[in-house]
């Protein structure tokens, strides 16, 4: 590679096309990327005021409504001057000494329906302004939630419940009813179980119930009584409790992926436009390789790309934390933008048309949409949400601390995921495949086999496949862990396709280019080299554990390198590798006499390793 | 200057050129000719590194085909030449000349020189708004860049006008004449007859016939002879006073002598008349047609 020429034609990928832009394009492009730029934080943070005074409500100064109606924004105070207002429209609720009525409409339904909550946020802050918080709320649940695996029937003793404090002195880990003394309503939630001694710091027997309890720091709860963008109406009581869901920053973490949608329709396009009409046969016949060619234009969209979220991560940790960062987001999200970048210079190698770009471009940006933001959600619930790097980004804008163990879980598998899909994509970058209009699947083989001559070329390219396997398998934990009792026996079946195609797909491809000897005793060799293959890749599961993924009775299942101990240890070690070079034999024989010979080989060697996989999480899990 | 030794490239079952073996000498037009689909391009592209052989190999100013140095040698012309349209002839020449190394101010020079000679104006237009003739000139220019000393052009006239095909054929030759080495495929076999001095004709992925045009003529042409007598003799015609017989040996133009003095007359005129490429094409393509 020649870091001179790359630049180059890096430079040359950014001007070629400024003579087609005249200066009013220009303009109004850079004045719509600045207002997004603007704009986009301020609404994720505050959000948009579409629903500020859309009621209107009749109510006198007088009335003990009144205070309710004036402090709600969505509500505009009328006086209550002519009751024809109420038939006409004009009013949608008429507040009156006699009671409330609501226009003969659905806004007036509405109106009333909104005046209800308002009335209970209302008198939960009237509440929490009494002396005696006992008397106020008398049922105070402190919510604390914890990994699966880690629940046990009987209670966890963390002595955070206390309907009336008595301050006095408690038990260590004291089980709940007489705990530190409960929350006082608009604290900072406790995330529970961190007063062990059971004495409260504050509460020395004179006060009447309430305490300060312990917070969990700055920023949204990981759960409890947190409602999402609504802490100053906390009360404590059962009917606040919330699911553990960092709403805010999470609408913020999307900002990030917005840019990234549009960033790879110029990217396809550009890489696409190469390949129609043979424009790009002069590039390949220069003094440049095909990574000087693939790096030059793919740097300007990276580097654009970093610069626009690098941006957003200063703008809104400042936004979000009121202090400058936001380094850890912009490292985070630096994979997933190689990821996007990655996967569409693969899906713009393998289109034939713009028409079959935009169904690849759509189809990544639903896939890696949901890849990088399904998980994210449960950035509060476990370790679970580190599967994408956009947790990262939401714990950064929490102000929460990354440990770099947990940094590296969470990028390496896109990062390395990315660089497969660029090396499958440059192996298709050449004469041969760029310029003809064979299949899609036609495509993949070729990219497969591309590298493959030597039997242990095999198993390397297995080995290559690895973090695009994990990554698939990590996304299926995350959107079938909540199927309930049926995740497990899902994920053993995503998890023994994808493996089994990942072992497999690359022999078909081969013995579809003739490079092998069609023979079983070759085929098993072939397998055998798969397997090993696989089983030495696959040990990045490890990288799992070291952020305790595993405790996750669906992630051990799914990553299936369960912590053992003892002598049987070896057996353990030993099964996966016997596991995976008989699947990848059986599915090998199997491709060497063509397709439908492979599917039968693919499926039989799914069905075993379904079994073996299941068995086995029964027996541990 | 390039050396091409049993080449032989394989898409899948079908075999697009099976054991291609020439050599060209520095400063030489070398010419492939044949039917669509004969495997000539295919050949071309793996002399200019784009394809790789199946089998064989090749060597071009003394690199290995695959080798990226030899690329700062070559000069390729494909037979579609797309340009980035959004450039101008100016921006793209540069462009390419910094991927060849080449100096500014040499290339700045280089492309002013080249484009003056192949009369090219508007430099500062956009190329896609130039029309075909004028786009050709700029691949053609851009394949000069880097000054190299071995030349591939396929089809350079390919879909072009007559008088831009002669200006560009007409250029090729003085390239041959300032000492580059070219190799080139044509569809109109006037054009290689005019300017080759050695050809190799392919069919169906095959060199069936190569070498100079006079040894191809002899071996796969046919030579006639027009023998005009002042009487009639069997199979002659009447032609402005005279009689005209084509006969296709000398036997049998003895032959003719011999009849036209039995009848009181003689020969007056003997032409000879060799047989054109095209002739020689469609001959070689027969009989390898027959041979199947």
């Amino acid at each position: 590679m020649n870091l001179r020429k790359l630049l180059r034609i890096a430079r040359w990928e950014v001007t070629k096309n400024a003579g087609g832009l005249d200066r009013r394009t220009l303009v109004v492009v850079v004045v719509a990327i600045a207002l997004v730029g603007v704009v986009a934080p301020v609404v994720g943070v505050g959000g948009v005021g579409v629903d500020e005074g859309i009621y209107r409500v009749a109510v006198d100064e007088d009335s003990q409504y009144y205070d309710v109606v004036a402090n709600d924004s969505t509500f505009v105070v009328r006086e209550p001057s002519d009751r024809a207002a109420l038939e006409d429209g004009d009013i949608d609720l008429w507040i009156d000494g006699t009671g409330i009525d609501p226009a003969d409409t659905r806004k007036g339904a509405a109106a009333f329906e909104e005046l209800r909550e308002s009335v209970t946020g209302y008198n939960n802050r009237q509440l929490s302004k009494e002396t005696n918080q006992t008397a106020a709320f008398p049922v105070s649940v402190t919510v604390q939630f914890r990994e699966q695996s880690q629940l046990s029937p009987g209670g966890d003793g963390d002595g955070s419940q206390s309907p009336g404090g008595d301050g006095g002195e408690q038990p260590p880990g004291g089980d709940g009813p007489t705990g530190d003394g409960g929350e006082t309503p608009g604290d900072p939630p406790d995330t529970g179980g961190v007063d062990d001694s059971g004495e409260d710091p504050v509460d020395d027997g004179t006060d009447t119930g309430g305490s300060t309890g312990e917070g969990s720091g700055p920023g949204p709860s990981p759960g409890g009584f947190t409602g999402p963008l609504s802490e100053d109406e906390l009360s404590g009581s059962p009917a606040d409790i919330n699911p553990p869901f960092p709403f805010q920053s999470l609408v913020l973490a999307f900002i990030f992926v917005i840019p990234l949608n549009f960033l790879i329709q110029a990217y396809g396009s550009t890489m696409l436009s190469e390949r129609l009409n043979r424009r790009g046969e002069l590039l390949l016949v220069s003094p440049v390789t095909r990574l000087d060619i693939i790096g030059g234009k793919t740097l300007p969209y990276f580097a654009g790309a970093m610069a626009v979220e690098g941006a957003i991560s200063v703008g809104l940790v400042y936004v979000a934390r009121g202090e400058l960062g936001g380094l850890v987001s912009a490292l985070a999200i630096a994979p997933l933008v190689l990821l996007f970048l990655g996967a569409t210079f693969l899906g713009a190698m393998f289109a034939r048309s713009f028409k079959e770009l935009t169904f690849v471009t759509v189809t990544i940006t639903v896939v890696l949409t949901s890849y990088a933001f399904v998980p994210a959600i449960f950035t509060d619930v476990g370790s679970l949400a580190l599967i994408s790097p956009l947790t990262l980004v939401v714990r950064d804008l929490q102000g929460e601390a990354v440990a770099l163990q947990e940094f590296v879980f969470s990028t390496l598998p896109p990062f390395l995921s990315a660089v497969v899909f660029f090396g499958l994509g440059s192996g298709l970058y050449r004469e041969e495949d760029m310029f003809d209009q064979r299949s899609l699947s036609g495509k993949v083989l070729d990219a497969l086999a591309g590298p493959i001559s030597r039997p242990y070329h095999v198993g390397v390219m297995t080995i290559v496949l690895i973090p695009f396997v994990f990554v698939i398998q990590l996304l299926a934990i995350a959107l079938l862990f909540a199927t309930g009792d049926i995740s497990v026996p899902l994920i053993l079946i995503v998890v023994a396709v994808v493996e089994e195609i990942a072992k497999s797909l690359h022999i078909y491809a081969a013995y579809d280019h003739n490079r092998f000897e069609s023979t079983t005793r070759v085929a098993i060799i072939l397998g055998i080299a798969s397997g090993v293959g696989f089983f030495l890749g696959e040990k990045i599961a490890l990288l799992a554990q070291l952020v305790g993924l595993p405790e996750l009775a669906t992630a051990e299942a799914g990553l299936s390198g369960g912590i053992v101990e003892g002598p049987i240890i070896l057996l353990f070690l030993l099964a996966p590798l016997a596991l995976h070079t008989v699947t990848a034999a059986v599915s090998a024989v199997g491709a060497r006499t063509g397709r439908r010979s492979y599917v039968f080989g693919l499926a039989a060697a799914i069905a075993l390793h379904f079994l073996y996989n299941f068995t086995v999480v029964e027996s541990l899990v | 200057m390039i050396e091409a030794r049993e080449l032989r490239k394989e898409y899948g079952g079908f075999v697009a050129v099976e054991g291609s073996s020439f050599s060209v000498e520095r400063g030489e037009v070398f010419g492939v000719i044949g039917p669509n689909g004969a495997g000539k391009t295919t050949t071309l592209k793996m002399l200019a590194g784009l394809l790789e052989p199946t089998a064989g190999g090749a060597e071009v100013a003394g690199f290995d085909v695959g080798e990226t140095e030899m690329r700062h040698h070559l000069g390729f012309l494909p037979e579609e030449s797309p340009l980035y349209e959004e450039m101008t002839p100016k921006t793209y020449l540069r462009f390419f000349a910094d991927l060849y190394d080449v100096d500014a101010d040499v290339a700045t020079e280089r492309m002013n020189e080249t484009l003056d000679d192949l009369d090219l104006q508007h430099r500062d237009r956009q190329l896609g708004d130039m029309s075909k003739g004028m786009k050709r000139k700029v691949a053609i220019a851009r394949s000069l860049i880097n000054d190299p000393e071995v030349l591939i052009y396929d089809e350079p006239a390919s879909g072009l006008d007559p008088l831009t095909t002669n200006y560009i054929i007409e250029f090729t030759e003085q390239l041959a004449e300032d000492g580059k080495t070219v190799i080139f495929s044509a569809h109109n076999l006037f054009h290689v007859e005019s300017i080759c001095d050695r050809v190799a004709i392919m069919n169906e992925g095959e060199i069936v016939a190569r070498g100079d045009l006079d040894r191809l003529q002899s071996e796969y042409g046919e030579t006639t002879y027009h023998v005009y007598t002042t009487v009639e003799v069997p199979d002659s015609v009447r032609e402005n006073g005279r009689y005209h017989r084509v006969v296709d040996s000398m036997a049998a133009v003895e032959g003719t002598r011999e009849q036209a003095q039995d009848a009181g007359g003689e020969v007056v005129d003997i032409r000879t008349e060799q047989s054109s490429l095209e002739e020689v094409f469609l001959n070689v393509a027969e009989s390898g047609r027959q041979r199947q």
